[in-house]
C-alpha cells in the first residue's frame, strides 16, 4: 500500500490560484465518491479550506499511475489544465505524509502558527470523507493519530498560547482592565480597517453597546449598520467620552484629537472609572502623557504589535518541541503500517 | 476564669480587633496585586496577559469592599476598647501611643472609604492609601502595642 497526500497552500500558491481548486458548491462527500471512482483509488479523504487543498490518498502497492489519475480528476473536475499549474503543488508519499498531516492538524503549518481552527476543519473533512466511505484502515488510524497528536501538542507545548492578532490582543487587555465586557460601552472614532475588525471581535466577545463616529456622518452610518452601533454626529463625541469604558481612535488626522487636558478634566465626570483608550491612527490621535493618568491606559498600534510579536516568538520557540512529538507519533503509525503491509502480503 | 472572658469589653475588644485585622490583610493583599498588575498594564509589559490574576476592576472592588466590611468592625473594638480602659483606669482616653495608633488607622481607613465611596479616587490611590493604613497595623504591632 502507498500513502500519498497532493495539496496547495498559502506557501505554495495565492489565493488567486488556490480558489480555482478549491471543492465548494458540491457537497465534498459526494466529491469524495466521485474521486474514489474516478482515480480506483483504495481511500482517500480531500481536505479543502480557504489556506489548502489536500487529498490524501491510499494506493494499491503494484498501483502505478495513481498519481496521474488525480492530476486528471482535478483537471476535469475543475476544468482547468492541471499542468499549468503542477510546480504549485506538493507530494509527499508515505512517513512523509504522516509527518505533513500531524503538523497541519496541530497548527504548525497554518498562516498564524498554532492556530486551532484548522483541527476542527481537519476533523470535519474526515467525518466527510467517513460519511462518504471512502476511508479504510489506514486513514482510519492516520487521522485518529493526527487528531490524537494535535491534542498533546497543544496541552504539552505553548504552541497557542498568547494572542496573535491585534484583536484579540485589545480584547485580553479590555478584560484585565475592564474585568466583564457585557456592561460596558465603546465608542470608535473615525474608521480603517483594523478598527473595524476590533470593533467586530468586541462584538463577538460579549461588550454591551457601540458607538461610531466620523468626520462625515454617512459614513458613520453606514459603520453603524454593520455594527449594530449607533451613529454619533463628530462635533457631538466629547460629551459621550464621560459614558464609555473604550475609545478606539483612529481618524487620519495630522494631530493628536485627545490630549492629556481632555482627559483629565473628564475623569472627575467619570467618577474615576477606567478608561481604555486604543489609538490605531498613524500619526496618532491620542497625546502620549494620557498613559499617565490614574485609571487611564492607552495602548497604541505599536504597542499592541509588540504584543502579538512577543506571542508569535513564543510559539515559534515551541517549535522543537512540537517536532519531537510529531517525529515518535509518526515513527508509531509508521511501524504500524510497515505491519500492515506484512499481514496484507502474507495474505 | 481566662482574664480576658472577666470584662465583656475586653472580650469584644479582642475578637473584634483580630477580625479586622484579618479582613484588612486581605484588603491590602487584593491592593498590592492590583498595584503589580497597573503598573505592569501601564509599562505595557505583555506578561500581565498570560497572569492568573484578577482583572483591575474586580481587585479594586474587592480591596474597597473588604475595608467597608473591616471598618464597622474596627470602630466596634476601639469603642469597646475605650471601655475596657475605662473599667480597669478611670479614664477613656489617656493618649498613649496604643491609643493614637489606633485614632490614625481608624482615620486612614475612613479616609479611604470615604474618597472610595464617592469616587473622587479610585484604583491605584486606593490601593496605596490600603497598603499604608495596613503599614500601620504592622507597625503597630511590631513597636508592641498593638
Amino acid at each position: 500500500m502507498e500513502l500519498v497526500v497532493l495539496g496547495i497552500n498559502h506557501k505554495t500558491a495565492p489565493v488567486e490560484i488556490r480558489e480555482k481548486f478549491s471543492f465548494t458548491g458540491k457537497p465534498i462527500v459526494e466529491v469524495n465518491r466521485l474521486l474514489k471512482e474516478s482515480a480506483a483509488l483504495l481511500e482517500n479523504l480531500i481536505l479543502s479550506t480557504c489556506n489548502r487543498v489536500e487529498i490524501y490518498a491510499v494506493a494499491g502497492s503494484h498501483d502505478k499511475d495513481y498519481l496521474s489519475r488525480i492530476k486528471n480528476f482535478l483537471g476535469q473536475y475543475h476544468k482547468i489544465n492541471i499542468t499549468d499549474f503542477e510546480n504549485r503543488f506538493y507530494l509527499h508519499r508515505n512517513e512523509k505524509v504522516v509527518e505533513h498531516l500531524f503538523r497541519v492538524s496541530s497548527g504548525l503549518d497554518s498562516m498564524v502558527i498554532g492556530e486551532m481552527e484548522i483541527l476542527g476543519q481537519v476533523k470535519q473533512a474526515y467525518h466527510e470523507a467517513r460519511h462518504a466511505q471512502t476511508t479504510g484502515k489506514v486513514l482510519h488510524r492516520l487521522f485518529e493519530k493526527a487528531f490524537n497528536t494535535a491534542k498533546k501538542i497543544r496541552t504539552e507545548t505553548a504552541i497557542t498560547w498568547g494572542t496573535v492578532s491585534v484583536s484579540s490582543a485589545a480584547v485580553r487587555l479590555a478584560r484585565k482592565i475592564l474585568g466583564e465586557l457585557a456592561d460596558k460601552k465603546a465608542l470608535i472614532i473615525g474608521a480603517g480597517q483594523v478598527g473595524e475588525q476590533l470593533v467586530l471581535y468586541l462584538k463577538k466577545n460579549g461588550l454591551k453597546s457601540i458607538l461610531v463616529t466620523n468626520r462625515t456622518l454617512e459614513k458613520a452610518e453606514v459603520l453603524a449598520k454593520n455594527f449594530g452601533a449607533q451613529a454619533l454626529a463628530f462635533e457631538g463625541y466629547r460629551e459621550k467620552l464621560s459614558e464609555v469604558d473604550i475609545v478606539i481612535a483612529s481618524t487620519g488626522a495630522p494631530h493628536c484629537i485627545i490630549k492629556k487636558d481632555d482627559i483629565t478634566h473628564l475623569m472627575p465626570k467619570r467618577h474615576q472609572r477606567p478608561l481604555f483608550l486604543i489609538d490605531l491612527a498613524v500619526p496618532r490621535d491620542v497625546e502620549q502623557e494620557v498613559n499617565k493618568i490614574d485609571n487611564v491606559y492607552l495602548y497604541d498600534i505599536d504597542d499592541l504589535q509588540k504584543i502579538v510579536d512577543v506571542n508569535i516568538n513564543l510559539r515559534k520557540s515551541q517549535l522543537e518541541n512540537c517536532e519531537k512529538i510529531i517525529v515518535s507519533a509518526r515513527q508509531r503509525f509508521i511501524d504500524w503500517l510497515a505491519n500492515e503491509n506484512l499481514k496484507h502480503h502474507e495474505n | 476564669m481566662l482574664p480576658f472572658l472577666e470584662n465583656p469589653y475586653l472580650f469584644l475588644h479582642i475578637i473584634t480587633i483580630h477580625l479586622s485585622y484579618i479582613i484588612f490583610f486581605l484588603a491590602s493583599a487584593a491592593a498590592l496585586i492590583y498595584l503589580v498588575e497597573d503598573t505592569q498594564l501601564k509599562h505595557k509589559k505583555t506578561k500581565v496577559l498570560f497572569s492568573r490574576l484578577p482583572d483591575l476592576s474586580f481587585l479594586d472592588k474587592l480591596n474597597y469592599r473588604l475595608i467597608g466590611l473591616g471598618f464597622p468592625i474596627l470602630t466596634l473594638s476601639i469603642i469597646s476598647g475605650v471601655f475596657w480602659v475605662r473599667d480597669i483606669q478611670g479614664a477613656y482616653w489617656s493618649w498613649n501611643p496604643r491609643e493614637v495608633y489606633s485614632l490614625v488607622l481608624w482615620l486612614l481607613y475612613a479616609a479611604t472609604l470615604h474618597v472610595r465611596l464617592s469616587e473622587k479616587l479610585r484604583g491605584r490611590k486606593v490601593a496605596i492609601l490600603s497598603l499604608a493604613a495596613f503599614a500601620i497595623i504592622v507597625l503597630s504591632l511590631f513597636s508592641n502595642c498593638p
